[in-house]
């Protein structure tokens, strides 16, 4: 069973088969700014809504009006969301907003303070206030549902004794001041003077959580305060410190409600604590902490405000008004409760999403058969070295003075040298996974490391960073701008270093998912020493893995796994940047593929295909119910309990094979370098490396001076 | 019947119909004078609008001021609007405002406190909307005011607690007040009138005023302490019924419903008068609520009816606030609920 009529080197083809909408959904639920997506719908909804029910709600007048109204109760949000970011609750905003409210009538009426005076007054007695609760719940640990529930009492019962006392004053009282009458209805570029500083410190606010060490850090403690502990954050001054900016921001609503209605109430601020709760709930700040931005506390801020707004105005009667933000509260904590539990479970029930495998014509096997990949047994004569000396090394080369290298599971490179490789040494500790390897002309061995990007080895063991990132797809809603799994890669003859990125939607211990998905995720890129620059030369290929320099440097082959074939790509000559199929009916995965003494080429299978593989292949359905359903020992993939290299030429002829047909010596071998008349062996998931001698071989042939010449002898 | 007879009777009834229908055709103008009375009325009054914006529609007083106030209204063919914060002062604020943004041509408000609502209040004037506050005026004099003369209560109910505790009665002497919201025109005015009225008799001694901001929880918990360290109170007085209930509830589980005189206003309302008939209330000051509802009516209409701007006049019109007990807190007396 295969594909002949679908040319997977078609850019479109590829793109279309990176398309599916289950898999958009899954993106989606992983995107930080898709949770208020939700509540900003509603938003732009409920908008459109008054639009058209509300009379003259749709004009500058009123839109004029209710940005004077909101900021008061924006403020108080903010305050709310800022607490609830850090793992708690502040239930006393309202109490500070009414208490910093009288605060300022009593500085202004009753003391006849300057205007400045008043302001900064007002900003420390919010502050204040504020460190009450930051000082109780950062330092003595107290819980700041229960702690701010206490300072809602206290600080009512203050506002209420004071109001006993001033109320007169307020109502009889009038200070004539031109920067009171500013701050109470002034206007900036014919933004009402509130709205601007809410704005003003939306944008500050929204800098200090997302770019800066202060928000950051404030994020951790919320999301974990024993992680954020153990990660050196001063969990107790950061705790103190945001219910300060709290009480700050209450403070700042105090001073305009102030200024605008001069009026102090036992009733001011009642309830906006329940109301900016719901606000910051319905915004997607999660009750869980760690979680929301500033956005998100206006989103649902907005919401509540013109919701009450609204149906006051539509004459709704007021307990529906008033059950109404209640019943919203519920539903939004029902999802919050529901979203932050389910919501990451979700996208990873959706997020494998196999589609069908364009796989081409299998060849027989069978041994005997008059066809290069009949299986025999040249492998089982291998010299075993490095056992368990090395732990799955992906690939194996040789440098100029006949060392073997190879590597571990936990970053290190391991160098083999001397009599039989006996000598063993950590030749380089990089981390993450090294995976493909080879040298550059100045003899620094360049390494992709799969989860850190492609790093570099010089000549006395010291690791470098040669990339980490390409240019973002823009099109793409998953940021594919990291390198998340470099996997092998080969240098051009100008010092171009090609490399694959053989998945962007998987990782190192789940990559076996993309192969499984059969989706072109993967890219070849390319760095460029000369510029330090990093780009994606091809985008959406299958499994991209082993990268090979052809013999003349015109082009650069790409194994890809996935689709059991061998990709041309031309970076030089006539058809420069023409993709071409170079073999595809293979029997098995593809690895890496290394230069032959003899002008071909070595290619590594990693798996077998088999009948049941590649009809599942053609049945997506039957793969994403597979990894859902049965555990992963024993999903179907391709044999890995046999070795085999292939040799090709340029002309995409195989010329023979080597197999280790019961994987007695090597299993699953996922690359082979020649060096001296020997082919050295590797694999990802073995504990040794060995070599056989090849029949016929140059026995002074090494890669190195091959490809860049011996500096002893001048440039090849 | 035959069918001679039927055509004969058909025919008479024919007759009879043009007949009376001539009659009437020729009497349908009546008087000019009253002609052009009522063209000139309903020149000035058919087809505005009066919007209503109390502190909580729920409340018996603002319902029946509504429901008569509406039912006048279209009755009249003018466009009643209602908006209801419920005790949501935000929403009141906001509503009010949209509310000058829309131009009606009458605002009937209740202010919950003196100086809130104060600003937009003459904001509304100055863009050409009569503001008419009801009952809980604020610091701003607008166009009119309809409802009690706070002094009057208070000094009404301050000089019948004078009678009943003060010198001469044998009786302590001693009064609680249960304010409502500190900074409500009900309770500012009221206290200045029952200060006035114990002026007069020394003896008279207040041991707790506090504010229980229209709440009968609030009052309960205040009164079940101020019971308690003056057994020999005299007399309670709190401000609006539906918080008095709480008050005299705490009393009551004191034991001493039958010592102390407890006294209360407000709205009128059965809910009041069944308190007066448990016997929770022993002296209640109605404001009649009905009797207000027509005088807001009536206040609305001479103001369309007149050529003042908005702003220009400063009228008053004071209901006359009605003693009940429990010899009169009957059907008479008491508006019911149910009339919605």
């Amino acid at each position: 069973m295969h594909d002949t009529n679908v040319d997977t080197t078609k850019f479109f083809f590829r793109l279309s088969s990176s398309v599916s909408p289950r898999l958009l959904l899954s993106e989606l639920l992983m995107k930080k700014w898709f949770e208020p997506a939700v509540p900003f719908t509603l938003l732009v909804a409920l908008i459109l809504t008054l639009c058209l029910t509300v009379p003259n709600f749709a004009t500058v007048r009123n839109v004029v009006s209710l940005a004077t109204l909101y900021p008061e109760f924006g403020f108080v949000v903010l305050a709310m969301g800022l607490s609830m970011i850090s793992g708690g609750i502040d239930l006393s905003v309202g109490a500070i907003f009414a208490f910093c409210n009288l605060i300022a009538l009593i500085l202004l009426l009753v003391l006849e303070w300057s205007i400045p005076g008043v302001i900064m007054g007002t900003l420390a007695a919010g502050a204040f206030v504020g460190s009450i609760n930051g000082f109780l719940v950062g330092y003595l640990k107290t819980r700041p549902f229960l702690t701010t529930l206490v300072t809602v009492i206290i600080v009512r019962s203050v506002v209420n004794l004071l109001n006993q006392e001033h109320a007169l004053t307020f109502a009889t009282n009038y200070v004539e001041s031109d920067a009171w009458d500013f701050i109470a209805s002034g206007q900036v570029l014919g933004i009402p003077v509130n709205a601007m500083t809410l704005i003003v410190v939306l944008i500050i606010g929204h800098i200090l959580l997302s770019r800066s060490r202060f928000g950051w850090r404030l994020t951790a403690v919320g999301a974990s305060r024993k992680a954020a502990r153990h990660a050196g954050v001063n969990v107790n001054a950061m705790l103190f410190s945001t219910y300060i900016i709290s009480g700050l921001l209450c403070a700042m609503s105090g001073i305009f409600f102030a200024a605008r209605q001069a009026s102090s109430d036992s009733f001011t601020g009642l309830g906006w604590e329940f109301q900016a709760l719901t606000a910051a709930v319905l915004g997607g700040i999660s009750f869980a902490g760690g979680n929301g931005t500033v956005w998100r506390a206006m989103i649902g801020g907005l919401v509540i405000f013109l919701l009450n707004n609204g149906l006051v105005r539509m004459g709704v009667p007021g307990y529906i008004t008033s059950s109404s933000v209640g019943i919203i509260l519920l539903v939004a904590v029902a999802i919050d409760v529901k979203w932050s539990k389910n919501s990451s479970k979700a996208s990873e029930l959706l997020y494998v999403n196999p589609t069908r495998i364009p796989l081409a014509r299998r060849p027989s096997i069978d041994a005997g058969d008059d066809n290069p990949f009949a299986r025999n047994d040249r492998l089982l004569s291998s010299e075993i070295f490095g056992l368990n000396q090395v732990e799955g090394p992906e690939d194996v080369i040789l440098d100029r003075q006949g060392r073997v290298y190879g590597s571990t599971r936990d970053g290190n490179i391991i160098r083999f040298s001397g009599e039989n490789f006996k000598r063993r040494e950590v030749f380089a500790h990089i981390g993450g996974r090294p995976l493909g390897m080879q040298f550059d002309p100045d003899e620094n061995l360049i390494v992709c490391v799969a989860g850190m990007g492609v790093y570099g080895v010089t000549r006395e063991g010291e690791a470098y960073k040669v990339t980490d990132e390409t240019n973002r797809t823009w099109y793409k809603l998953n940021d594919d701008s990291r390198l998340r799994m470099a996997d092998d890669l080969d240098i051009a003859p100008d010092g171009k270093i090609y490399f694959s990125d053989c998945t962007t939607r998987y990782e190192m211990t789940t990559n076996a998912l993309d192969v499984i998905e059969g989706r072109p995720n993967g890219r070849l890129i390319v760095y460029d020493p000369k510029t330090g620059k990093t780009h994606t030369e091809i985008n959406h290929l299958h499994f991209p893995n082993g990268i090979c320099v052809s013999h003349d440097g015109q082009s650069v082959l790409i194994a890809s796994t996935s689709l059991s074939r061998v990709y041309r790509y031309w970076i030089e000559g006539p058809r420069k940047g023409g993709l071409e199929t170079l073999l595809d009916e293979l029997p098995g995965c593809c690895d890496n593929i290394n230069r032959a003494s003899d002008g071909t080429y070595w290619l590594a299978l990693i798996g077998i295909r088999s009948p049941a593989f590649d009809l599942a292949g053609h049945m997506p359905g039957f793969r994403r119910r597979m990894v859902r359903e049965i555990p992963v020992d024993e999903w179907l993939v391709p044999s890995l309990n046999q070795g085999c290299v292939v040799k090709f030429n340029d002309a995409g002829e195989v010329l023979e094979s080597y197999w280790d047909p019961e994987g007695v010596n090597h299993p699953s071998v996922t690359s082979m370098r020649e060096h001296k008349g020997y082919l050295y062996l590797a694999g990802l998931e073995n504990n040794r490396l060995g070599r056989i001698k090849i029949e016929g071989a140059d026995t002074e042939w090494t890669g190195f001076d091959a490809y860049w010449g011996d500096p002893q002898k001048g440039s090849a | 019947m035959t069918l001679g007879k039927i055509k004969m009777s058909v025919a008479t009834a024919i007759a009879t119909v043009l007949l009376v229908s001539g009659a009437s055709a020729q009497d349908t103008k009546g008087t000019k004078a009253s002609a052009e009375l009522k063209a000139d009325y309903d020149g000035s009054v058919v087809g505005k609008r009066i919007a209503y914006l109390p502190i909580m529609y729920g409340s018996p007083l603002a319902l029946e001021w509504g429901r008569v106030l509406q039912r006048e209204a279209e009755h009249r063919g003018i466009i009643y609007e209602l908006r209801d914060p419920n005790s949501n002062v935000d929403a009141q604020l906001q509503a009010l405002k949209a509310l000058i943004d829309s131009q009606p041509d009458v605002i009937v408000v209740q202010n919950p406190s003196v100086t809130l609502l104060m600003r937009d209040l003459k904001r509304a004037e100055e863009q050409g909307i009569h503001v008419i506050q009801v009952n809980m005026a604020s610091n701003y004099r607008s166009d009119a005011f309809v409802g009690v003369d706070w002094r009057e209560i208070g000094r009404m109910i301050g000089e019948d607690v004078v009678k009943e505790c003060g010198a001469g009665s044998g009786k302590s002497g001693k009064v609680a007040v249960v304010q409502g919201e500190i900074t409500a025109a009900g309770s500012i005015d009221q206290m200045a009138g029952i200060n006035a009225a114990f002026a007069e008799d020394p003896s008279i001694e207040i041991v707790s005023n506090q504010a229980g901001n229209w709440l009968a929880d609030t009052a309960k918990n205040l009164t079940d302490v101020v019971i308690q360290q003056h057994p020999d109170l005299c007399a309670h007085i709190g401000f609006w019924g539906l918080m008095q209930s709480g008050a005299a509830q705490a009393i009551r589980n004191a034991g001493k419903i039958d010592d102390v005189i407890v006294y209360a206003s407000g709205a009128g309302s059965v809910l009041d008068c069944d308190q007066i008939n448990q016997g929770n209330f022993d002296k209640y000051l109605s404001y009649t609520g009905t009797v207000q509802g027509h005088a807001l009516f009536n206040a609305a209409l001479s103001l369309l009816q007149g050529d003042d701007e908005p702003g220009e006049i400063k009228r008053a019109y004071y209901t006359r606030p009605v003693w009940l007990d429990a010899s009169n807190a009957d059907a008479k007396n008491c508006f019911p609920l149910d009339e919605n």
